[in-house]
């Protein structure tokens, strides 16, 4: 090995563990002003695992969703999505199927939302942000529909995956998924191959359409997971109209913003987890304070907005679209 | 008479009404280098990307010994042992070396749907020694690797699987000498192991120097080809552009001095890790060139004294003190600037000609409530483009459709428009041929002695010499010399400087 190759593969090295102590000082710090702030109701060992078993909902399906993102893509169906399959899990589960009602309902659920937004998105060929809005709509009036107005209760016999060791057991086969699609299937290669340059792409031969599509269906599949975790750790849901899943698209979307951000350091999924770990973090401590929910919601989305600016580091004169 | 390789078949491509290649028909023998020469929009390009899948054929045929071809993308024609070298970027951020290199040909590395990422990462380290880049890992991130080495790894992607043909596509104008002579190498390896190199280079003296034989290609259409041996540069420039070329279309003037008054000083102008401490002063009507190392930070120069430079410390001062600090004020003080990188920095490819030419205009020609009319903004894109006879349908045509060469002469036409008086131009010929060439030094002749200034930044030692008043060349960032126009002037005295 020469000088060169030595010093690139410390390089490398580095960087990864620069990425992980970037991430732990921001936790540390997170925790560090609420505990100043609120010392008696917040950041005890066991708050933190709380928080980190609340976080791990939003990181199973943000791991998936950051396909979809790194190819340049979004999806703004992620409420309505998590809604439509937790209904749809939580009844089959309810009308005897226990867990197999449980995983596959929320799963195929999750797979038919990701295969329609692909779908249309590929057919269509009109912008995923507009595509995934239109369809929000309409899963949250499959919803609605399905549930007939009524909250929908997992029986609590069946909440294996609201709880240690089920939801962690759950969330880390999913993480490891995540990391071995994108870092040994050629899903992954080709994933960052559009999201880098789809000409080119395209003409290495790379059917574009088809893993764009692949990006949906895997994401939905995720997204799937996270009805699960969602379900089990809140044991009831409630379909809602107008646009008002929305609320929900923000906590994974921001944990592919972290993805993004650490990508550079070559820990994506990674960051993703420890990310959404933090936002967890920030929002109990907001709870511990008592701060209203405007002020939470105020609060974190600039708090978030200015990690996820600093940890970027956008190369000079790069242009942000 | 040698075998043949490849046979090229009465083969024509059209875009909408434009006939880009016209019933060609040419052969390319096995183990030889055919460069393939021609004018920007002579459809050399065009024909290249049919033979790569990056085109559908409207007729003709391509056979590959003895069997036709017709592959729809790179891949297809990797399988059919073709492959090419573009002249811009054809790597892919985000993956790592390995991936690059076997992008669209990972079946071999995956079983039951896994990919084997070690034994991806061990094939492309053994390919990477066996070129000698043994700097470059296959494991990395290609994001770690500057133009150069990228452009290197572009040249183990095209050639590790011994293709029957690569097309090498202007790709020696992005290169240093370094990389040129790696490219040059790895084509000498190419034609002594039997296969066949299609060559496309604007410097025909390089032209001549390294291919076996040449086609020349004009408007689409095939004119004739020759043995390299058999022909001289004047003979390559008339056949094709279809008459006499004069052999000196640099300046023929020598001795003539240049104005004492100085319109433009730059004072220790420095760039974090690109420039330092750079002090030079522009006059009335000189041209200035700066030549030097693609990496000598001379590129830099010319994005520092247009205020696009981040982090510039120092001084761009006008003659009347006016202090240059971004590209608004340089603009506003009749600076123009064209960048090296025509398509990304310079043009907005998506739009029409007259979008471009009117751009930095708009604010010139609207009317009293600064409206704009259409009627006007036409007229003036109409006017300079016409000017500097861009060829085009209209002014309505979308500025990627145009030729390499077309396209920097739209990028002029706006600053002409302008009424620029200090132009900077980065690499203002580089990837554009012999005729429009001899137009734009024509023009900058002129401009000269219109009593425009103009800093000229090239990696062309001969046109540095042939054009500039004075030479200032750049070696790590810092100037290292200064050379003032003579007819003694040669290239090693620049070269001296340079290394």
């Amino acid at each position: 090995m020469d000088a060169r190759t030595q010093s690139m593969s410390k390089k490398k090295m580095s960087s990864a563990i620069k990425g992980y102590l970037i991430l732990c000082v921001m936790v540390f710090l997170s925790w560090l002003v609420f505990k100043i702030l609120t010392p008696d109701n917040f950041g005890t060992l066991d708050n933190m695992l709380s928080y980190f078993q609340a976080s791990l909902i939003a990181s199973a399906g943000a791991v998936g969703f950051y396909l979809v993102i790194v190819m340049g893509m979004f999806d703004f169906s992620i409420g309505a999505a998590i809604i439509l399959a937790s209904i749809i899990g939580c009844k089959l589960a309810a009308m005897g199927y226990g867990y197999v009602g449980l995983l596959g309902g929320c799963l195929l659920t999750g797979a038919v939302v990701g295969t329609l937004n692909g779908f249309f998105y590929i057919k269509l060929r009109i912008p995923s942000m507009i595509i995934t809005t239109g369809l929000a709509l309409i899963y949250e009036s499959l919803a609605n529909m399905i549930a007939g107005g009524a909250a929908q209760t997992l029986p609590a016999n069946l909440r294996l995956f609201g709880q240690m060791p089920g939801n962690i057991i759950l969330a880390l086969l999913t993480f490891f998924a995540a990391y071995a699609i994108l870092n040994y299937t050629k899903i992954g290669t080709y994933t960052y191959a559009i999201g880098s340059n789809e000409f080119i792409a395209k003409n290495m031969g790379i059917n574009v359409d088809f893993y764009k599509f692949l990006a949906f269906l895997i994401s939905g599949v995720f997204f799937g997971i996270m009805s699960v975790l969602t379900i089990s750790y809140g044991s009831s849901m409630v379909a809602v109209t107008g646009m008002a899943s929305m609320s929900r698209n923000f906590v994974p979307t921001m944990g592919c913003f972290f993805g993004l951000a650490f990508k550079k350091y070559g820990i994506p999924i990674q960051a993703i987890v420890i990310g959404e770990f933090m936002i967890n973090i920030i929002f109990y401590g907001f709870v511990a304070l008592g701060a209203p929910t405007a002020i939470q919601d105020v609060i974190t989305g600039f708090a978030l907005l200015i990690i996820v600016a600093l940890t970027t580091k956008m190369v000079k004169g790069a242009i942000v679209k | 008479m040698s075998e043949v390789r490849l046979q090229i078949q009465h083969l024509s491509k059209s875009f909408g009404i434009t006939k880009a290649v016209r019933d060609v028909s040419f052969n390319v023998s096995k183990g030889e280098v055919h460069a393939l020469i021609g004018e920007n929009g002579s459809g050399k390009s065009t024909l290249t990307n049919m033979l790569t899948g990056i085109y559908t054929i409207d007729s003709g045929k391509f056979i590959l010994d003895g069997k036709e071809v017709h592959p729809k993308n790179q891949v297809e024609a990797n399988n059919e042992g073709i492959s090419i070298i573009v002249q811009e970027l054809g790597t892919l951020s985000g993956l790592t070396v390995a991936e690059n290199i076997f992008l669209g040909h990972e079946e071999r590395f995956v079983k039951y749907g896994i990919k084997n990422t070690r034994e991806m990462n061990r094939q492309a380290n053994e390919l990477l020694k066996q070129y000698d880049f043994s700097h470059i890992r296959a494991e990395e991130q290609i994001d770690e690797y500057n133009f150069e080495d990228r452009k290197l790894i572009e040249i183990i992607k095209a050639t590790y699987f011994n293709p029957k043909i690569v097309v090498i596509d202007e790709t020696t104008t992005a290169l240093s000498q370094e990389g040129r002579e790696e490219l040059y190498k790895q084509m000498n390896r190419i034609r002594e192991a039997g296969n066949s190199v299609i060559f496309i280079s604007h410097d025909l003296a390089e032209v001549l120097d390294k291919s076996d034989s040449i086609t020349i290609m004009r408007d689409g259409s095939y004119i004739d080809t020759v043995r390299s041996s058999d022909v001289t540069e004047d003979d390559l420039k008339r056949l094709m552009v279809g008459r006499e070329v004069s052999g000196d279309y640099y300046r023929t003037d020598y001795g003539e001095k240049v104005s004492d008054e100085v319109v433009l000083s730059v004072d220790d102008v420095s760039v974090p890790g690109l420039l330092h401490d750079i002090s030079f002063n522009l006059h009335k009507g000189e041209i200035l060139g700066f030549g030097g190392l693609s990496e000598s930070g001379m590129h830099e120069v010319g994005k520092a004294v247009f205020g696009a430079s981040y982090g510039r410390t120092g001084k761009v001062t006008l003659a009347d003190g006016t202090e240059i600090n971004n590209i608004s004020s340089a603009i506003n003080h009749s600076i123009a600037y064209t960048s090296k990188d025509r398509d990304n920095e310079s043009l907005i490819l998506n739009q029409s000609i007259e979008d471009n030419i009117t751009l930095p205009s708009l604010n010139d020609l609207a009317g009293p409530l600064k409206s704009l009319s259409d009627k006007k903004l036409r007229t003036f894109a109409e006017k300079y483009a016409k000017q500097m006879s861009v060829k085009m349908q209209d002014v309505d045509q979308f500025v990627s459709d145009l030729s390499g060469g077309n396209k920097q002469k739209v990028v002029l036409a706006r600053w002409i428009g302008k009424g620029s008086d200090i132009l900077v131009l980065d690499s203002p010929t580089r990837g554009i041929d012999i005729k429009v060439k001899q137009d734009i030094y024509q023009l900058m002749n002129r401009m000269r002695q219109n009593n425009k200034s103009i800093i000229m930044i090239s990696e062309e030692l001969m046109e540095l010499i042939g054009m500039c008043d004075r030479i200032i060349i750049m070696k790590d960032g810092a100037i290292n010399g200064e050379l003032t126009r003579s007819k003694e002037l040669n290239e090693n005295m620049l070269i001296s400087k340079m290394v």
